[in-house]
């Protein structure tokens, strides 16, 4: 019994040292898992593609491809498979593969359609993207200087969140955040309304419906901050409290408008239902 | 100075050159504009005929077959000319009664194809027909005035700022709310769900706007030193609450609490946030101790997203009576990166609470259901709405097709029935 230990005991030291030592300290010694965003997620997926395990995007967001890739891996290599990046995880996937950091965030930089498969020459893996998705592509002013988009939920895409935040700054940039927030609930409770279009571009560039689109002023580049109030809108938030339509009593010109029930006034905006 | 009116002729030749290719362009610009509202008209009042018909021809058949392909073309037809309506500027108000009437006459005919209740549709339809010839006829002679104005965009949207109320447009708009209201009156669900959403349900007693800044500090006391400004909810809101909005050193933000009961409807909180500091397994355990502070200690964890500067972590309730989630009984939190600090409370699903009928699970063969190369990984029971308002218990089913496990989908089934509610793609 006890030999048998023994023997056991040194297999796991051996099973242990022969993980190759290509890379051991590249990612944070953080643990990782599902809804987690961000440069060890590109990495992890970078590495889980390298073996073969991850065939979608490289994007940095901890989703399900990622989930089943690792848990294949962690089963592939004999680890606890629970489709979490730990320490002992992210060691032997840093032995058993290599990441290039820097060439990996140039492609999402660019917005480049790359993969990051092993054994195959990098520059035979990328197409050089003018816009639009794939590869992680990184052309829309919602990813941040990583190459990665926003996470948001499910039903929403990285094209909503874009064209709610231009609808957001061009029509509230001077309001306070809640104000912003409650604008983009608007857009959102309409989307839920019997009575208005089923997309969000459909509310947006429905004819009259917005200020910002008649006077051109949804074109201007959002800032983070209404992109971050529509994240929170996404979310749930509603500071409008369930309201339809908002107008700005200063300014509105419609008389039908002051007929609709009133709920709340935030900064310069009556909100109504 | 003759050089100087040689150059000043030339700046206003030049000047007057610009502005004539200018104006030339808004028209030609404003033409493109006019001539497409115009063909969405054309194409919305077309539709509307065929509508009606197919309408009116779903009440020849007695044949299965023959019924279901009339009610497809309802519903095509009524999302066609919904889209059609929503994208000519007719003023909000008719817009919003025409994609509402529309939508249920789809809607109506969606469910009758679903459900087979064939009677129902006949004995409801016949007057709908009417109606609709009526309106269609209506919307015809309103809208000829629409094609007499020279091509000129501010003849069109003069025409729909039109204040007089004899006009034939106006009309149709009385006729439309009234048809609404006698051809698709609110069902027992929906009426249910909008005493839901109007918070009819809460019976607490009314608190002070002292005892709001109280419960206020209590719930948030990084909050003790804040500088608030309460306001009342208007008096014409569903729902009356209080509107604090509150200053703190680098911290803006508001709280909105229910005047019954002082509950907490939402809290948001703006200030910079550094880098991140904490792992996903400290930002969950500070979700956790919050979501349980906050009084909300029947809920469990769905999911969570991190982005740029938080955490969003969303619970739902559980159902004491079977433990499923109570999907429409929803908390959102929001935690920074950096310390952990809560920014946000979304509880206006949670203090809404949802009615649950009890419902029986009937068990499913995954084997038989799913096709051969789909493998189901997680299943969980939960109540969510089956699109007619009610909350129906049904299985939560994660689920993985071909076997590279790369496109996984997340499907709610019906627990009694087994109705497909919703399918989802997960990335």
């Amino acid at each position: 019994m006890r030999f048998v230990s023994i023997v056991f005991a040194l297999m796991l030291g051996i099973s242990i040292f022969a993980i190759p030592q290509n890379d051991a300290i590249a990612f944070t010694e953080q643990q990782i898992s599902r809804g987690a965003y961000g440069d060890d997620v590109i990495e992890l997926q970078a590495r889980l593609q390298y073996l073969g395990f991850y065939k979608s995007k490289i994007d940095g967001k901890f989703g399900y491809n990622t989930y089943w890739a690792l848990r294949i891996f962690q089963e592939k290599y004999g680890l606890p498979v629970d489709g979490v990046a730990g320490a002992k995880t992210k060691k032997a996937l840093s032995g058993y593969s290599d990441y290039d950091e820097g060439w990996v965030k140039a492609q999402l930089n660019a917005g480049n359609q790359f993969t990051y498969y092993g054994g195959i020459p990098l520059e035979r893996q990328v197409k050089t993207n003018t816009g639009g998705g794939g590869g992680g592509g990184n052309s829309s002013g919602s990813s941040n200087n990583n190459g990665t988009k926003t996470q948001v939920p499910p039903k929403y895409t990285d094209r909503d969140i874009q064209l709610m935040a231009n609808a957001v700054y061009g029509e509230a940039r001077g309001e306070p955040y809640e104000g912003q927030v409650a604008v983009a609930a608007v857009i959102l409770n309409r989307l839920e309304s019997p009575e208005f279009p089923n997309t969000i571009s459909g509310i947006i560039f429905q004819p009259l419906a917005f200020t910002a689109v008649a006077d051109g002023q949804i074109w201007l580049e959002p800032n983070e901050r209404a992109k971050e109030a529509v994240l929170d809108a996404m979310n749930g938030w509603d500071p409008s409290e369930n309201a339809l339509y908002y107008f700005n009593p200063k300014t509105a010109t419609s008389k039908w408008i002051w007929s609709r029930p009133q709920i709340k006034r935030i900064g310069e905006h009556i909100f109504c239902s | 100075m003759r050089t100087m009116l040689v150059i000043l002729t030339a700046a206003v030749i030049g000047l007057g050159a610009y502005s004539i290719n200018m104006h030339g362009k808004n028209v030609s610009l404003q033409r493109t504009v006019l001539a497409q509202y115009t063909d969405n008209l054309t194409d919305a009042s077309e539709k509307l005929s065929h509508l009606q018909r197919s309408v009116s021809q779903s009440l020849l058949f007695r044949d299965d077959n023959a019924i279901h392909n009339e009610l497809d073309s309802v519903w095509r037809l009524s999302s066609d000319v919904r889209s059609s309506m929503s994208n000519i500027p007719i003023g909000q108000e008719m817009s919003n009664d025409w994609l509402s009437y529309l939508g249920r006459l789809g809607d109506e005919a969606k469910k009758t194809a679903e459900t087979g209740d064939y009677e129902a549709w006949r004995e409801k339809m016949p007057q709908i027909s009417t109606n609709l010839q009526s309106l269609s006829d209506d919307w015809s002679a309103a809208t000829v005035d629409f094609y007499k104005n020279n091509g000129k965009m501010d003849v069109w949207l003069r025409q729909v700022d039109t204040k007089n109320p004899n006009t034939t447009f106006d009309n149709v708009q009385k006729t439309l709310k009234d048809y609404s209201e006698k051809d698709f009156p609110l069902t027992l669900s929906e009426s249910d769900w909008q005493k839901k959403i109007e918070l009819k349900a809460l019976q607490d007693s009314v608190i002070t706007e002292k005892e709001a800044l109280e419960k206020v500090k209590q719930l948030f006391p990084i909050l003790k030193d804040a500088t608030f400004t309460v306001t009342k909810s208007s008096d014409t809101a569903p729902y009356p609450f209080y509107h604090i909005q509150f200053h703190q050193d680098i911290r803006l933000g508001y709280v909105d609490l229910t005047e019954k009961g002082g509950h907490l409807i939402s809290y948001l909180v703006e200030r910079p946030v550094d880098e991140a500091r904490l792992s996903q397994d400290e930002i969950m355990k500070k979700a956790e101790e919050n979501v349980k502070r906050l009084g909300m200690s029947d809920v469990a964890f769905v999911e969570s997203r991190e982005n740029h500067q938080a955490w969003h972590v969303t619970f739902a309730r559980v159902h004491p009576g079977d433990n499923a989630l109570v999907y429409a009984d929803g908390v959102q939190l929001k935690l920074a990166k950096d310390t952990g600090e809560l920014l946000g409370v979304n509880a206006m699903e949670y203090i809404q609470a949802e009615t649950i009928k009890p419902q029986t699970a009937k068990p499913i063969d995954w084997k038989t259901f799913f096709d051969d190369d789909v493998k189901v990984q997680e299943v969980r029971n939960i109540y969510t709405d089956n699109g007619s308002y009610e909350q129906r218990l049904c299985y939560e089913v994660i689920a993985v097709r071909d076997k590279n496990a790369q496109e996984t989908f997340r499907i709610v089934i019906d627990a009694e029935n087994h109705n497909v509610l919703k399918v989802e793609y997960l990335t």
